[in-house]
């Protein structure tokens, strides 16, 4: 495997936070990679630090030790600042809670990414894509004024708008009833195939994790190769 | 280019939605209510100080015992200034064989500057205004001149070398003063008429006074240029504002007022302000974690939220701007018969404050909520107890109280009140801090019985307030803002209509003979006349002090001398002797000389404010040429005086000891009712030695003032109240947002509204008792210190506000929140759910 197809390497990385009873370790050291276009699950009991991770490889948190390259770019000794711009670039998100802007209005939403990464003709990228998710008769409502399917396929739109080298979606279909569950695997799995974009899924749900290429599974902080034929590389 | 568009999309979704009501509100309550107050007061103490100027017939005068250089006032013209002239001089006027001591009054055609010389057709009779000036060889003579004189309308009379012709009855000339000592007739000729008359040879006591009027600054650059040629020995330069007298003193404490309530609406905005952007800030925590995962820079960040800021504070101040101009003319318009206001004059001063005040609010008040907002980090989007970096309370003080204090420091232009001020205030901050952990202590005792609407109240509280002190303090802080101002109101405005209480007099008598008291006691009680106290009067020069000899060539015996007396030495002075203490008189030092006793020094009691200044102390011996003797006293007291009361008040006081060897002459006053004023000369008639003063019209025209400046107050009162109820508002909907989530729970849970009611009703019952109680003490040490170090009043304490302000607190605040919980709950709990997202 060669290093320039991996989007995802991440060695030995430990996450500590400080608390009232002093430092506690949530993740053991993990050392994992990820194929460029491949779609990982990582399932796992609420608590088990599958977020925690989530937030380290998409560099929203700063590791405590250990290293992470994302698209060959080392994450972990980015600051804040280069790791926005690292985002803006490369990265999409998705979230259970959709995570969208009050006040700004589904194709606003959708555009603001590009927005913020200062692509060309961020409205009609936009207009595009908010059709190729079926909603441009929503175009100009609130979140609030839309479902949650809606929404979350509103967030889908914006987590592709840029064409993201790699995908984070947080429990994308958590907050959905059964049929806009439905709906929206299949739009996400769509678009990710389409885009040929890396997916990191994030999710409780057995049937949506075994739809991507490998599970990892996560357990009190330690990481677990699900798949057989692929390597482990978790723990001591 | 994307910030400021992503910026501007924000701004208007956000404000159609009414997402923004609460911050703008704040802002354009800052706004109004600061335009409004600045520029109605700007506009009625212009008016005020013109009606002021009025009494000294000026904006300004230079009084000198000699002609000054002719440059000096033709360098006023270059400073864009208007002049005056007027030369006054005792002198005798002779009318056949009659004669009497006139005050002779030579003016120029520009006399006076402010105010109207009246003139009557009868003696005694109402003044009519005239713009006349006294044409050359006649002159206008008071009334009381022509009585002593036993001439008419027609008749000549001689000043000096001269004789004129009076054609006129001179009722008053605007700076006549309220003196009532030795106050000789007007009479008044012009300027050109002087020479002729020979009077101001050398060794005449002449006074000159140069009258100035122009714009403020004019005034004081040629002050400026002035200031360095004068001579303190012969000149004396002064202007309304060194008014000591009961106008100018009700003025500058008005206007002392004005300032106090403006300086309060100022902070009172920027609390509502601070609790808005507070709000605003916690409110865009998840769009900008948000924005920040998708690839926004920290400055990015900052630039869209500081556009932002920049465009809510843009529209508030617009539209601040509007109502507060709307407010304050609808006000004058309603007033406009009642208040004399400056009504076509435009000030920009009270616009650039307002708008000062609405950007430094704006920005200052955001400054560490948006910092905080800043600095939330973008795994919030993953982790939404995770809020902002940035935690300081001293950033938070130091912002806020910066923007206070610069805020303060602009609109008094007065380091020394703004510190004075801003000290108080911390000091009251941390009292209240202090004061608010010890009765939620208190509260968490009384609120452990069994769970009900008053428990779940007091837990609430509990959890919140110990966690933000700040929202109690910031209701205490606006009701007790709202109690100073009230409070002060009432103190003022009770002290000004004491001043003048019905019946005060308005007639003076003087030189009053021994033998003619016992007779105009029994006249005036055949003619139904209440009439004070006769006191005893001398004149007497003041020559030594413990031997010293003072000087004693400065003697100027204007219509001022109560004025001047006190700030020279060697002048004459009135004296009187009693061993009675004048009412309104307070023995500060030594003790009142009413046990003196033969073979002791004789005892003389003294005005603090001209023993300050001579520098007499308690054991001095004064030494006074009265006539050809010469009457030694030993100081044996000094008296506080209040010179506010139109009373006659002495410097000197002796024991009558010392006077035995005289014979007085008496002073008194009474009171004429308006439609018997036309018996004034008939009654004098049987006493025409004794010198009548006429003050009704003086006591009409400060009544008047202090009726306009009451009203005035009244008005900042009811601004003060309004924004204060505002800002209230304010408070209440931004701490409903952090009780929406915990009421959906409720809800959700099956709690039933009337009692989620009750419990929200009874925490902010709670909430608006304590912070009334609170703001009832916090009024109390506000008001020592406002009285006692600026308004130079009495302080006493105001007992029954400590059960009003709580009530009222409880019951304001308490409404508020049921009105803010009536409207919350009338949603159901799905929107209620929703509302949280």
């Amino acid at each position: 495997m060669s290093q320039a197809s991996l989007m995802i390497e991440t060695k030995d990385v430990i996450k500590r936070v400080s608390t009232n009873e002093g430092e506690l370790q949530i993740l053991q050291p993990i050392s994992f990679n990820v194929k460029s276009g491949e779609s990982v699950a990582i399932v796992g009991a609420s608590g088990s630090g599958k977020s925690t991770l989530l937030g380290l490889l998409a560099g929203l948190d700063e590791v405590s030790s250990g290293d992470i390259n994302l698209d060959g770019e080392p994450l972990h000794k980015m600051d804040e600042e280069s790791r926005a711009r690292l985002r803006g670039e490369k990265v999409g998100f998705i979230f259970q809670s959709f995570m969208l802007v009050q006040s700004l209005t589904a194709l606003e939403n959708i555009m603001l990414p590009a927005e913020i990464a200062g692509l060309p003709n961020p409205k009609k990228l936009a207009e595009k894509i908010i059709e190729q998710v079926g909603l441009e008769h929503r175009a100009h409502h609130f979140p609030n004024q839309l479902s949650g399917g809606e929404q979350q396929r509103v967030a889908i739109a914006r987590a592709f708008i840029t064409k993201p080298k790699i995908l984070f979606a947080d429990e994308p279909t958590g907050n959905l009833d059964s049929a806009n569950s439905k709906k929206v695997e299949d739009l996400l799995f769509d678009l990710n195939k389409d885009s040929d974009t890396t997916l990191i899924l994030v999710t409780h749900d057995n049937q949506l994790a075994s739809k991507c290429d490998r599970q990892l599974r996560m357990s009190a902080g330690v990481l677990s190769e699900q798949t057989p034929h692929l390597k482990v590389v978790s723990g001591e | 280019m994307m910030a400021l568009s992503l910026a501007w999309r924000l701004f208007k979704h956000e404000a159609r939605r009414g997402e923004l009501t609460i911050i703008l509100l704040a802002i354009v309550l800052s706004v109004a209510s600061v335009l409004s107050l600045s520029l109605f007061s700007e506009r009625l103490q212009q008016a005020l100080t013109d009606r002021s100027a009025e009494f000294i017939a000026a904006d300004s005068q230079l009084r000198s015992r000699n002609p000054v250089d002719e440059n000096w006032i033709s360098e006023a013209s270059k400073y864009n200034l208007n002049t005056a002239f007027q030369l006054s001089a005792r002198s005798m006027v002779f009318a056949g064989d009659e004669l009497a001591l006139s005050d002779v009054k030579a003016v120029n055609e520009a006399y006076p500057l402010k105010g109207k010389v009246t003139l009557s057709d009868i003696p005694f009779g109402e003044g009519i205004d005239t713009d006349l000036s006294v044409p050359l060889g006649e002159v206008w003579a008071d009334a009381r001149l022509l009585q002593s004189l036993g001439v008419s309308v027609g008749d000549k009379v001689e000043v000096g070398e001269a004789e004129f012709l009076v054609s006129q009855i001179l009722s008053e000339i605007p700076d006549a003063g309220f003196s009532v000592f030795n106050t000789d007739p007007v009479l008044l000729m012009n300027a050109k008429d002087i020479a002729s008359t020979q009077i101001t040879g050398p060794g005449s006591r002449a006074n000159y006074k140069y009258y100035f009027t122009g714009e403020a600054s004019d005034l004081d650059d040629y002050y400026d240029w002035l200031r360095p040629q004068l001579n303190r020995e012969i000149h004396r330069w002064t202007s309304i504002a060194d008014d000591d007298s009961p106008i100018g003193n009700s003025i500058a404490r008005a206007e002392e007022f004005f300032l106090l309530a403006s300086l309060l609406a100022i902070v009172l905005a920027a609390v509502s302000i601070a609790v808005a952007a507070q709000r605003f800030s916690q409110r865009h925590f998840d769009p900008v974690a948000i924005m920040k995962t998708l690839g926004a820079t920290k400055s990015t960040v900052r630039t869209i939220y500081l556009i932002q800021i920049c465009f809510i504070t843009l529209l508030g101040i617009v539209v601040g701007a509007i109502i507060g101009y709307l407010i304050q003319q609808g006000v004058v318009v309603a007033l406009q018969d009642r208040v004399e206001v400056a009504l076509n004059t435009w000030y920009w001063r009270p616009l650039g404050i307002a708008v000062f005040t609405g950007v430094t609010c704006a920005l200052l008040f955001s400054i560490y909520p948006l910092l905080q907002l800043f600095s939330v980090p973008p795994l919030r989007v993953l982790r939404k107890d995770i809020s902002s970096t940035v935690s300081s309370k001293f950033l938070q003080f130091a912002f806020s109280g910066g923007a206070v204090f610069l805020l303060m420091w602009v609109y008094s232009g007065n380091l020394k009140i703004s510190s004075i001020l801003f000290a108080g205030g911390i000091v009251l901050v941390l009292s209240l801090l202090a004061m608010t952990h010890v009765l939620i202590a208190v509260g968490r005792k009384l609120g452990s019985g069994s769970m009900g609407a008053w428990t779940l109240a007091w837990a609430r509280i509990r959890r919140r307030a110990m966690g933000n002190s700040v929202q109690l303090i910031s209701f205490a802080i606006t009701i007790m803002l709202l109690l100073v101002v009230l409070v002060m109101r009432n103190d003022l405005v009770k002290q000004w209509r004491d001043q003048l209480p019905e019946g005060t007099p308005n007639y003076f008598l003087a030189n009053i003979t021994e033998t003619q008291k016992d007779g105009l006691v029994e006249h005036f009680a055949n003619n139904n006349i209440q009439y004070e106290k006769f006191y005893p009067v001398a004149r007497g020069r003041f020559v030594a002090i413990n031997e010293e000899k003072l000087r004693t060539e400065i003697t100027k015996e204007d219509e001022e001398t109560a004025n001047e007396g006190r700030q020279g030495l060697g002048r004459e002075a009135n004296l009187s002797w009693g061993t009675e203490l004048q009412s309104g008189n307070v023995v500060i030092e030594g003790t009142w000389h009413d046990n003196w006793q033969e073979g002791e020094p004789i005892p003389l009691s003294i005005e603090e404010g001209v023993a300050d200044r001579i520098g007499i102390d308690l054991g001095d011996e004064l030494t006074f040429n009265i006539g050809s003797e010469v009457v030694k006293a030993q100081v044996t007291s000094v008296r506080e005086v209040n010179w506010q009361t139109l009373q006659p008040n002495f410097f000197f006081v002796l024991h009558p000891k010392a006077m035995e060897n005289f014979s007085a002459t008496y002073i008194t006053s009474f009171h004429l009712e308006q439609d018997r004023k036309n018996e004034i000369a008939p009654l004098m008639a049987p006493f025409a030695s004794v010198t009548l003063f006429d003050v009704d019209a003086r006591i009409d025209q400060l009544r008047e003032i202090i009726d306009q400046v009451s009203m005035a107050v009244e008005f900042i009162l009811i601004l003060v109240l309004v924004a204060g109820s505002l800002v209230l508002i304010a408070q209440v909907q931004a701490s409903m947002d952090e009780r929406l989530q915990e009421l959906a729970i409720l809800r959700t849970l099956g709690l039933k509204g009337t009692s989620i009611r009750f419990s929200v009703i009874n925490e902010f019952v709670i909430i608006g008792g304590v912070a009334g109680l609170m703001a009832a003490f916090a009024n109390e040490f506000s008001l020592y210190l406002l009285q006692t170090n600026i308004f130079q009043m009495p302080f006493s304490l105001h007992f029954e506000y400590w059960a009003i302000a709580p009530t009222i607190g409880a019951i304001v605040v308490g409404l508020l929140g049921a009105f803010s919980c009536y409207r919350l709950l009338s949603l159901n709990t799905g929107h209620l759910l929703r509302k949280m997202v």
